[in-house]
């Protein structure tokens, strides 16, 4: 009897929290589940809008034709230079200000506050900020800089070298904060009496750090990397403001590649399946990471 | 803002009162944003020249229209006299305000899906091909030439400026209605030119010499710019006129051809004249950083669109006002001035009911007529009035040309001069691929710009991915 009252009891729980748990996944069915699976079948298919005469199924026509796009290949090697670089600059800068700041016994939250400042900024504002205000060569503030330290005018965002180097500049100057942020928030929460166990035993600094620090907050730098190369990843807005993919195709990374594909040729189909491509790397990308975390 | 809340306004009486109703909704509206321009609009709407056109305005009565187009000034003067379009015809209007950036996506989704959720939108000449071979859209003669609809004598469409009319037609058969369009001309420093005794180029070559002797980045004056970001309306806004003052020919044999040598002899001089005499910011520029550095005094000479001129005028801004010169392009080798031919125009949707597309009708020829073409323009009482009308006679009215000739010296004349003489229908290819078109001949300009390749070797590469565009996709 108790044991019955009890089921019927767990019973009501569960479709109790059935309801509530219901109405946020079909929205989330509709807004991500449904455009991901309409996307992939989508790039089934030859579906151009400037011809839609031509429109039918096309099997894996889509991802044959990529083999041998050379712009392709050039996008997804961009990408992966892209996001290598500004995750290792990030965390690599990240950590080292959030080392240098943890030792700051006043003033932490101002400049905690200051460091938000660029998170805070719309990316397409970021872009456009530092295309026309900072990189403009003769009339940005980088150029001046430059000029005055007697390394002339480089046009940082009209040289296809330059440009490159520029717009990791431009995310690595948008994201390091994150980075910091989250690091500095994990060194405040270790605990000293390690750091003392290891000064009476005559650790020194970079071994306190290689020995202890570096490993207590691995778990913390993991997830950033994670995050920050799912984000790299799938950077649009900021490039897009800030570049266009050019000059020519020199930042054209994936995503940028996908969205002229598709919504500036109108090649809808074709659009889609590259976006399926950078939709599979970022998830061995993640599969790869989450793997690296569980390990130990 | 203030606008989209009197189209919104709730349609809740349908019968003859509505009409106040909905006036009255404009006028609290408009008080309580502090617009009083609009209230002087919505109480003195003078419908008489209008009611001068011997058709029934009021033949589509109780129907309702979405029109699409996007934020900029002259769709603005536009939307605030609409109330007098619904109080003329009794047909609703609503808006939908789309960024240039993707009004032409929005149109195709809808045109594709045939929803007909836009009755019209603002339409980017390039895209009749692409809409007329999908049957999206209806020939207008059909309208134009049906007393019902139309009075000839009283609307007179080929009072509308030619090359706009023949843009917006495919095989002799008008698809758009014109409204607002623009020219590329030359925009000089008349200053700079006098004291060096420069007149304005006549030809590309004499436009590079006037580059090269106004060029001193030592003082922070450059000789030249032209757009050089990448994109369809970007540089290659730019390039076809230099392609066709060459002598380039977009189409040969039926197929579209980018790589001959006269493709290669005009980009190069884009090149050649750009790395020379413009700053090297260029090469990331579109028109309005080069109007900011136009109106910051640090250009010479700029070809871009005539409309720029209300952004080189504003005195917020502006150091260069009363010294700006305008001129028609300089003739090519082959002896051509090849300016642009782009105008917003409307079409109307194939999708709609037969009402609904005599209500379109009915609204494209109001806002294309000419007395709406006089009260959006210098008749208009807000600030900005706007320059680009549609109709040959506006552009020799006394009253235009006084309001508009504080643009700079020969902003009429240059102007009308490049409209009469050097439109031409063929500056760009007009193929229903167009817009892949567009969007790879951009990329390959501009990179070869940068000097990723040559300029011979950009063009192939262009000539292979269009081929590819032509033939499967």
């Amino acid at each position: 009897m108790m044991a019955q009252a009890q089921v019927s009891l767990a019973g009501r729980e569960r479709r109790f929290a059935l309801t509530l748990f219901l109405p946020a996944f079909v929205v989330l069915l509709i807004t991500t589940t449904f455009p991901i699976v309409y996307l992939i079948w989508n790039s089934f298919f030859r579906l151009n809008l400037s011809m839609p005469w031509r429109s039918g199924f096309a099997g894996f026509g889509n991802y044959v034709r990529m083999a041998g796009d050379a712009r392709f290949w050039h996008s997804l090697e961009l990408t992966a230079i892209y996001t290598v670089c500004t995750v290792t600059l990030q965390v690599l800068l990240g950590l080292g200000l959030a080392l240098l700041v943890t030792r700051i016994r006043k003033g932490q939250a101002l400049l905690r506050v200051v460091s938000i400042l660029p998170i805070v900024l719309a990316p397409v504002v970021v872009g456009l900020f530092w295309r026309t205000l900072v990189l403009s060569p003769d009339f940005g503030v980088a150029d001046f800089a430059t000029a005055a330290l007697g390394f002339g005018h480089p046009n940082w965002l009209g040289d296809p070298g330059l440009a490159l180097i520029a717009v990791i500049a431009i995310h690595t100057w948008q994201w390091t904060p994150f980075v910091f942020m989250v690091l500095l928030a994990s060194l405040a929460s270790l605990p000293p009496d390690v750091y003392e166990a290891a000064r009476i035993d005559r650790a020194n600094a970079w071994q306190r750090f290689w020995h202890i620090t570096l490993p207590l907050i691995r778990p913390a730098i993991v997830i950033v990397v994670i995050l920050r190369m799912t984000i790299a990843l799938s950077a649009f807005a900021a490039l897009f403001a800030a570049t266009g993919g050019g000059p020519g195709t020199a930042t054209e990374i994936l995503n940028l590649y996908a969205y002229r594909m598709s919504f500036n040729e109108l090649s809808l189909g074709y659009g889609s399946a590259l976006a399926v491509v950078l939709l599979v790397i970022t998830l061995i990308v993640s599969f790869l990471m989450f793997s690296l975390r569980r390990q130990r | 803002m203030k606008d989209d809340r009197r189209t919104s306004h709730p349609q809740s009486t349908i019968n003859s009162g509505r009409r106040r109703a909905l006036k009255q909704g404009a006028v609290l509206g408009a008080a309580a944003i502090g617009a009083p321009w609009v209230m002087r609009h919505a109480h003195a709407a003078d419908l008489g020249a209008y009611q001068q056109s011997k058709i029934n305005w009021r033949q589509a009565e109780g129907q309702s229209i979405t029109v699409a187009v996007i934020p900029a000034s002259y769709f603005q003067n536009l939307i605030s006299i609409t109330p007098e379009f619904e109080a003329l015809t009794g047909i609703k209007v609503r808006y939908d305000k789309v960024p240039p950036g993707q009004i032409r996506q929005k149109a195709i989704l809808d045109l594709t899906s045939k929803t007909g959720t836009y009755a019209t939108h603002a339409a980017d000449p390039m895209y009749y091909p692409l809409y007329v071979s999908n049957k999206w859209i209806d020939p207008l003669d059909r309208y134009l030439n049906d007393d019902k609809l139309t009075d000839p004598k009283w609307f007179d469409y080929d009072d509308i400026i030619k090359g706009w009319r023949e843009a917006d037609s495919l095989n002799g058969k008008p698809y758009g209605m014109p409204y607002d369009g623009e020219v590329t001309v030359q925009v000089y420093r008349k200053d700079l030119y006098d004291v060096k005794g420069l007149k304005p180029a006549d030809t590309l070559e004499d436009f590079v010499k006037n580059a090269a002797a106004i060029n001193d980045p030592g003082h922070r004056i450059w000789g030249c710019a032209l757009r050089g970001f990448a994109g369809a309306g970007q540089n290659m806004y730019i390039y076809p006129s230099i392609f066709r003052e060459f002598g380039g020919d977009w189409m040969s044999g039926g197929q579209v051809q980018v790589n001959g040598p006269k493709a290669v002899e005009a980009l190069d001089w884009y090149i050649s004249v750009l790395s020379k005499y413009a700053p090297s910011a260029v090469r990331n520029w579109n028109w309005p950083d080069i109007a900011d550095a136009f109106s910051q005094g640090t250009l010479g000479v700029y070809i871009d669109a005539n409309s720029s001129a209300t952004v080189l005028n504003n005195p917020a801004k502006s150091k260069v006002i009363g010294k700006i010169g305008y001129a028609r392009w300089p003739k090519g080798p082959s002896g051509k001035r090849v300016t642009s031919i782009w105008n917003w125009g409307f079409p109307i949707n194939g999708a709609l009911s037969e009402k609904a597309k005599r209500a379109t009708w009915l609204f494209i020829t109001w806002a294309a007529s000419l007395e709406t073409q006089v009260r959006t323009s210098w008749k208009f009482s807000g600030s900005t009035k706007r320059p680009g009308v549609n109709r040959t006679s506006l552009w020799r009215n006394p009253d235009f040309t006084k309001v508009m000739s504080k643009n700079g010296y020969h902003f009429v004349e240059a102007s009308l001069e490049s409209l009469e003489h050097d439109t031409d229908v063929d500056w760009r290819p007009r193929v229903p691929q167009w817009p892949a078109i567009g969007d790879i001949m951009a990329t390959e300009i501009q990179a070869a710009l940068v000097g990723q390749k040559q300029a011979k070797q950009a063009l192939d590469e262009a000539q292979t991915r269009i081929n590819g565009v032509m033939k499967k996709s």
